[in-house]
């Protein structure tokens, strides 16, 4: 019999869950993947509803968790198996090696020397990152990490002395007991390379909305400034391809929810850096649930965004790495070929689990959302459930721990 | 601002879901379709406005539609539709509407739309040439007679002067008669409402059928456009060479059949050009028309097998296309079997199977204002439109 909440991801939903159950409390596990938590927050640029950087409501996550002992977090780590029911589940937990002390040593003298380099993940493949590295300033657990695989052979040696480094730490596995699971592993960004029509991720200056989330953010790899990944020039003529992928049963069915927002809220960027920059907005519908639409307004009244109803079914590489995007205007019956210098494809969010491995014993729909679990003890938060925005995260993870705490105490009553 | 009233049609909708558009409403107009087609037009493309003319039933629009001809199905919109709407489908089934519904007696459009007139139309012929083959049957004191010297010839029944020239010449021209009154219908159709004014030079006319001739038949470059749409992800099928081939060979079957009826006819006069049948193997017109047949017959199975090998998923056939493949296979099996059974010495099939090849090509030719192959001309008519007129 265990008294504990599995958390299985650190993102938005995941931290949310823990928190409120650990300060109810409860002893809680987060295992997380990559080597910070965060997850898909930490890499926008500003998030809704108040448009504040992640740095504002992760930190303070990040502070919660710090601050309270019943916060296990187990980075770099995978759920391999599951076994036991509902209130006394024996979780085996893979903990994949860091390969640095568990100080908090800065290493960025070193890192900077190193010559290795592999294209960052946190930054969607717009920059370089060295075999150590840590991905943002406000990276919690504050740690580095080293990715020994982009080592050079004199990377190695220069290493290879550091006593907080250990280049052959062997990956371990551990086994914790848990009453209740709470499944928050989000979403990735669906693939552009589906997308063969929009050129499949090979067009250059042909971006996902997320790419441009770390263009526009202070620490990402132009240091904010909004710039086209080919040639760093500033666009003179950007566009957004709304639904690439989303609402189309040759890719994700449903409406990713978020990406309109998203592109609205990329637009005020663009419109704050750079006024002058003509901006055109593919749509199919736009979709501002709620009081968001006082955003979709102030889009509207913004002197050079254009929205042009209809979808673009076909990019294509031009001259001078601009990007030439075909649609029908459905509203006047005209087809257009334009060329911009940037292009954002407004890709929609794929949950993560629909990439299969699934260790627990839940159901998943045809589109890789999970259906509900909480007959088993295991309940779902953020947009492993559905597309949501960061505050109906939130709202889901809190609920999520409301019910995984309930699961303690019938056990813990003998019911 | 002018008040405009639209006249719908919720039974055409219908009609036409049936006819093979059966996921039409399921378009939500994003316009996908008129970009992933590489034949449509900047200006007015097709077929979203198609799509929402058809969910919304407006007969006249879609009867009246110069572009259901311009679409030459290759289904790169059902491809990329993001709903499964199935904008090729909904095209294919409104042109297959016209041909139900253009031409009197309307009765025929009505057998030709599903399986269930096929006994009609087969019947029809099937009479025509059984009471021919009875009549002669009376007269040569046998229904499989042999010649003297013990060869089969057909003519002995049905002999071409009297039976098989007079009723396909008839056929033929009434035929051919309809599908000009057709095209002369289709044609007023396309044209705007009300009093047009054209300003500037004008293509003539007689130039404009030799670019669509150049376009679709001897060149067949508009499929090879096809390809050209964007990348759908599903692997490509040109039918540029399948369809090619097959005009082709239409083409020289038809000129052999010229050739042979002017040597049998014109002999009469000038003695010089007769052609008597059957032809020697060897005789330039029989090697011309077997080259006709065996292109037609590997065309026809590159067709039918794209067909069959079609993605369920995306595009289907409809009743229109596999009655027409239908009907040119079993016009092509029943000639080329019909020569084989008679150097085969089998008199009663090689009979049987020339009767029979008799009716289907009187099925072939007789109908074809309310089949798919009206859209030779159908089609024709509206790219010579288009090029003299634009596309209103």
């Amino acid at each position: 019999m265990s008294n504990a909440i599995l958390v299985v991801g650190g993102g938005f939903a995941g931290l949310t869950a823990a928190i409120e159950a650990a300060e109810l409390g409860h002893e809680v596990y987060i295992v997380e993947k990559m080597p910070w938590l965060g997850g898909r927050v930490a890499q926008l640029n500003k998030y809704f509803p108040k448009l504040c950087p992640p740095s504002c409501g992760l930190e303070i996550q990040f502070q919660r968790i710090k601050n309270n002992p019943k916060i296990h977090c187990l980075t770099l780590s995978e759920v391999v198996g599951l076994s036991g029911k509902k209130g006394d589940y024996k979780v085996k937990i893979r903990i994949n090696p860091r390969h640095t002390a568990p100080h908090n040593v800065d290493f960025s003298l070193l890192a900077s020397s190193l010559e290795g380099e592999a294209p960052s993940e946190f930054e969607l493949g717009l920059c370089k990152r060295k075999a150590l590295y840590k991905a943002m300033p406000f990276a919690y657990p504050a740690r580095w990490a080293l990715d020994p695989s982009t080592l050079s052979v004199s990377d190695s040696a220069r290493v290879a002395g550091d006593k907080f480094l250990d280049v052959v730490e062997k990956p371990r596995e551990i086994v914790l007991d848990a009453a209740s699971i709470i499944v928050a592993t989000g979403w990735q960004p669906y693939d552009m390379a589906n997308l063969a029509n929009l050129g499949g991720g090979s067009i250059k200056n042909c971006i996902s909305n997320m790419q441009m989330e770390r263009l526009a953010s202070a620490f990402g790899p132009t240091g904010g400034k909004i710039r086209r990944p080919s040639d760093g020039k500033a666009p003179l003529k950007v566009a957004f391809v709304q639904c690439a992928g989303s609402r189309d049963e040759n890719h994700l069915s449903y409406c990713s929810y978020i990406c309109c927002m998203a592109t609205f809220k990329q637009c005020l960027y663009i419109a704050e850096q750079a006024p002058q920059t003509m901006i055109t907005v593919y749509y199919i519908d736009l979709r501002a649930p709620g009081r968001y639409i006082k955003v979709l307004e102030q889009v509207q009244a913004l002197p050079n965004v254009k929205f042009v109803k209809g979808k673009v079914a076909e990019a294509l590489q031009a001259p001078g790495d601009k990007v030439t995007l075909v649609a029908e205007n459905a509203l006047t019956g005209q087809k257009s070929r334009i060329e911009y210098d940037l292009a954002v494809l407004a890709t929609g969010m794929q949950p993560s689990l629909a990439a299969g491995n699934l260790p627990f014993p839940i159901n998943l729909d045809e589109d890789g959302f999970v259906e509900d679990g909480s007959a088993k003890g295991i309940f779902t938060a953020g947009c492993a459930k559905m597309p949501l925005d960061v505050s109906r995260t939130a709202q889901s993870g809190t609920a999520a721990a409301l019910y995984a705490t309930q699961i303690i105490k019938g056990a813990s009553n003998g019911k | 601002m002018a008040k405009i009233t639209l006249q719908t049609d919720s039974e055409y909708t219908r009609q036409l879901m049936e006819a093979g558009g059966k996921n039409l409403k399921e378009c939500y107009q994003c316009a996908t379709c008129s970009v992933a087609c590489p034949l449509a037009p900047d200006a007015a493309p097709y077929p979203r406005k198609e799509m929402i003319w058809a969910s919304w039933g407006l007969k006249d629009k879609l009867m009246s539609d110069v572009d259901l001809w311009l679409c030459h199905n290759c289904g790169n919109c059902s491809d990329l539709c993001p709903r499964g709407a199935r904008p090729a489908a909904m095209m294919s089934a409104a042109r297959d509407m016209v041909y139900r519904d253009l031409m009197a007696p309307s009765i025929i459009g009505k057998w030709m739309s599903s399986p269930r007139g096929l006994p009609w139309l087969f019947l029809i012929p099937a009479v025509i040439w059984f009471v021919v083959w009875w009549i002669r049957a009376a007269i040569m004191g046998s229904w499989f007679p042999r010649t003297e010297d013990g060869k089969i010839v057909f003519g002995q029944i049905f002999y071409g002067d009297y039976t098989i020239d007079p009723i396909f010449m008839l056929t033929f021209f009434t035929a051919l008669a309809i599908l000009v009154r057709g095209s002369m219908k289709l044609w007023d159709r396309f044209k705007p409402k009300g009093k047009t004014t054209y300003i500037g030079p004008h293509r003539n006319w007689l130039l404009c059928i030799w670019d669509v001739l150049w376009e679709e038949v001897i060149s067949a470059n508009r499929f090879s456009e096809c390809a050209d749409g964007p990348k759908t992800g599903q692997p490509e099928q040109s039918r540029r060479l399948s369809h090619t081939m097959i005009v082709w060979s239409f083409c020289i079957l038809a000129f052999v059949t010229a050739v042979v009826a002017l040597g049998h006819w014109g002999g009469k006069i000038i003695p010089a050009i007769l052609i008597e049948t059957p032809m020697p193997q060897t005789f330039w017109v029989k090697i011309i028309a077997n080259v006709g047949a065996v292109l037609l017959l590997v065309a026809l199975a590159l067709l039918t097998w794209r067909r069959l090998s079609l993605n369920r998923k995306y595009q289907t056939s409809s009743y229109y296309d596999w009655y027409l493949l239908g009907i040119i296979w079993l016009v092509a099996l029943t000639g080329m079997g019909c020569q084989i059974f008679r150097l085969m010495d089998c008199i009663h099939t090689a009979f049987i199977v020339y009767y029979l090849h008799l009716v289907f090509v009187w099925m072939l030719f007789a109908w074809v204002p309310w089949t798919k192959l009206g859209h030779f001309v159908y089609r024709a008519v509206a790219m010579v439109y288009v090029r003299m007129y634009g596309r209103g």
